[in-house]
């Protein structure tokens, strides 16, 4: 069999996917680059011209960009600690042999499968000072005097939208941190046992650096998803009050959908792609660095 | 390996034919049916457009209309319009638009000027505001066909076993809610105070009780920092700190404030007319208990309900704009006025159908709608309208928050709102 003629046919069975991962993921990508260099405003003026960086500058004079980046920022790094904690813990847990695993282990990855819209309003619901269940609960352990408007207020609004994406995609966490353990032998931590450790020594010298891949990938995934958030503060919040929880995503959205300014909404969207990029480099650099040591 | 060879391009070929294939397929499954139109619609109001464009078929044979049922959230079928206009597609030929996106669409280039169909002597046969929400830079855009506006219900039941009159005032409002409330398990006055489009609803008619205004899109004047400005806003930032709103308003969007004023828990609820439908249903426990106003005013300023209401306009890309046009003038006959506003209780667009004798006898409070609808306040037709709302409801939504004093939420807003709509001009006909 000639060698070229088997790579010029692999080339030929890969095309299709190619082409259309090419025409699905690629030419936006670009589009939308190429967008943000333009003066793509359909209100202002239908015709499109070159912009060449006015659209990143823009940026830097956006007051509401930094807030809503500063909103991002925050909202992704307090959830996405909360989860990993308690993603930890409740694997931890369901990692251990009890009656009924299986179905504590269904019920757990129950808020991961509810979308997000209808969870989010449930919760905006929740919040509600007049109907709320949880300002009911509070009152009625004593632990409230009055109600409180939970999304009335800037600090009590973001741990309200950080408590919701907790609950909903700590499951995932979960889940991943949970197929770790599970891949780490017995035998070792069998052998942690016998050579004396404390369980709480066994957890942080044994078991927890052999799950850091996983935890890499939950983390990262999770900090990825988290970042370009959405549909659960678009439901909860709209971004209020006075633009408290208003991320990036929602305000490239409406440079997109309200404001038809495609030039900004994309400026917009390319510097969160690229700052995710940063980071997550960052991250998984920072990551192998003690495995090239060791 | 000639073999294998053939059959992978002729799985690539097979694969690209299908693909041209489903490209083509054709638009209309619908027999004979030569042209097609079709529209966007939201679920809720679907079933009551369909025996308008049968109507439409059985008058014009060899036509389909195509109503297609969108999200039920106005912010998503304003999306999925923009996104196939965006593309110049054509698969919308009309554009049933809320009363805030024609400016925005017009401005987009994505409609057609209606001008020859409905000259301005058509005005007459339509309410007025109703109309001219559809004109931008002087050209018709949207016909209307039901017709909305922001009102004060209040429990007269409360009020009379109080003694107490209807509020004429911002002052007399706030102390009957004072006085008629027990909060927490009774509360005066409810209202939209989230950040959205409709705490600038609401902000807009207390303004025009006190006699200021938002912007005029003549001269791109901005009146926010005006005494008006600032005491309309303090009212509402106001009401919730003297327990005559609940604390959560600032989070409430019509069905929040609605469903406390259903369950007999507050005198007063702005709202729009569908609030009031609900209450006078068949087992409501409000039935033949809630009065109807406008907002009140003070010296110097007006009664007023912000306009809202729905109209449709025939999108540029559409390839059957004359039908499109005629489905608008059917979509406004009395006929089809009487399919869509009888079993819903919508507010009819057409004057004719406020003297309908099938449309009074299923909605009465008719008669009193069009008398308010008189007192309309309009929000400003301007292009950017959207950034300019987003803005006021950002800096309105700071100052109910406590993040802001009104002072510095309107200041901020109307510096903001300058930078975006750029420098005044003078107005039409004073220049040079």
């Amino acid at each position: 069999m000639n060698g070229r003629a088997t790579i010029r046919e692999s080339w030929v069975l890969i095309a299709p996917a190619f082409l259309f991962l090419l025409a699905v993921i690629a030419l936006p990508i670009l589009r939308v680059l190429w967008l943000s260099f333009l003066h793509a405003d359909l209100v202002g003026n239908q015709q499109f011209s070159f912009a060449g960086i006015d659209q990143y500058d823009r940026l830097w004079n956006d007051a509401r960009w930094l807030k809503s980046l500063g909103n991002t920022v925050m909202f992704t790094f307090s959830s996405v600690a909360i989860e990993l904690g308690l993603g930890l813990a409740l694997a931890l847990l369901l990692h251990r042999a009890f009656r009924g695993r299986g179905l504590v282990r269904a019920l757990v990855t129950l808020p991961w499968v509810l979308p997000t819209a209808i969870m989010a309003l449930a919760w905006a619901w929740i919040a509600n000072d007049t109907f709320g269940v949880a300002n009911d609960l509070l009152q009625r352990l004593g632990l409230l005097r009055a109600p409180v408007a939970w999304l009335g207020a800037p600090a009590t609004a973001m741990t309200t939208v950080v408590l919701a994406d907790v609950w909903k995609t700590t499951p995932f966490v979960t889940l991943v941190l949970l197929a770790g353990l599970q891949g780490i032998p017995d035998t070792v931590v069998e052998a942690a046992r016998l050579d004396g450790l404390s369980p709480w020594r066994r957890l942080a010298r044994v078991t927890l650096p052999l799950l850091l891949p996983s935890v890499l990938v939950a983390g990262l995934f999770r900090l990825i998803q988290a970042y370009g958030a959405f549909d659960l503060i678009y439901v909860m919040t709209g971004g209020g009050p006075g633009g408290a929880t208003e991320t990036v995503s929602l305000y490239a959205y409406r440079n997109y959908f309200r404001y038809l300014d495609f030039g900004y909404g994309s400026a917009l969207a390319v510097q969160a792609v690229v700052l995710m990029a940063l980071l997550s480099w960052a991250i998984v650099r920072w990551a192998r660095e003690p495995g090239e040591v060791s | 390996m000639i073999a294998p060879k053939k059959v992978i391009w002729a799985a690539l070929v097979l694969m690209s034919t299908a693909a041209v294939g489903i490209g083509c397929a054709p638009p209309s499954a619908h027999g004979p049916a030569t042209s097609t139109i079709s529209v966007l619609l939201p679920p809720s109001e679907r079933p009551f457009w369909q025996p308008i464009a049968n109507g439409f078929e059985a008058a014009h044979p060899g036509t389909h209309v195509d109503l297609v049922e969108g999200p039920q959230s106005t912010d998503l079928r304003e999306s999925l319009y923009t996104t196939s206009l965006l593309a110049r597609d054509a698969t919308f030929d009309l554009v049933y638009l809320d009363v805030t996106w024609t400016p925005k669409f017009a401005a987009a280039g994505w409609l057609r000027a209606l001008d020859d169909s409905f000259p301005p002597s058509e005005r007459e046969h339509f309410l007025p505001h109703a109309w001219d929400a559809g004109i931008f830079d002087g050209h018709l855009y949207r016909v209307p066909v039901r017709t909305d506006m922001g009102l004060l219900f209040y429990r007269q039941d409360w009020l009379d076993s109080a003694h107490v009159h209807p509020p004429a005032t911002f002052e007399q409002l706030a102390e009957d809610a004072v006085v008629l409330g027990d909060p927490p398990a009774r509360w005066g006055y409810v209202w939209q105070g989230a950040q959205y489009e409709g705490l600038v609803c609401n902000y807009l008619e207390v303004l025009t009780g006190y006699g200021g205004y938002w912007i005029d899109p003549e001269t791109n004047d901005i009146g926010l920092e005006d005494p008006e400005a600032v005491a309309a806003a303090h009212f509402l930032v106001d009401a919730p700190q003297v327990r005559a709103s609940p604390p959560g308003v600032g989070t409430y969007q019509e069905e929040e404030s609605r469903r406390i004023f259903q369950d007999g828990r507050a005198a007063f609820l702005r709202n729009w007319p569908y609030a009031y439908r609900l209450s006078q249903q068949a087992g409501s426990p409000l039935v033949g208990h809630v009065g109807v106003l406008l907002m009140p005013a003070t010296d110097g300023g007006r009664p007023s309900g912000t306009l809202g209401g729905w109209g449709l306009g025939v999108s540029t890309y559409s390839k059957n704009p004359e039908l499109a046009t005629e489905f608008i003038r059917y979509a406004v006959s009395i006929e089809s006025q009487r399919a869509l506003c009888a079993p819903t209780g919508y507010a009819p667009a057409l004057e004719a159908a406020y003297l309908d004798s099938t449309l009074l006898a299923v909605n009465p409070f008719l008669t009193r709608f069009r008398a308010l609808h008189r007192h309309c306040t309009v929000r400003p037709a301007i292009a950017r309208y959207a950034q300019a709302s987003d803005i006021l409801q950002r800096h309105l939504s700071a100052a109910l928050a406590g993040i802001e004093s009104p002072q510095m939420a309107l200041e901020h807003a109307a510096h903001e709102t300058r930078l975006l709509l750029g420098p005044r001009h003078p107005p039409r006909g004073t220049a040079g």
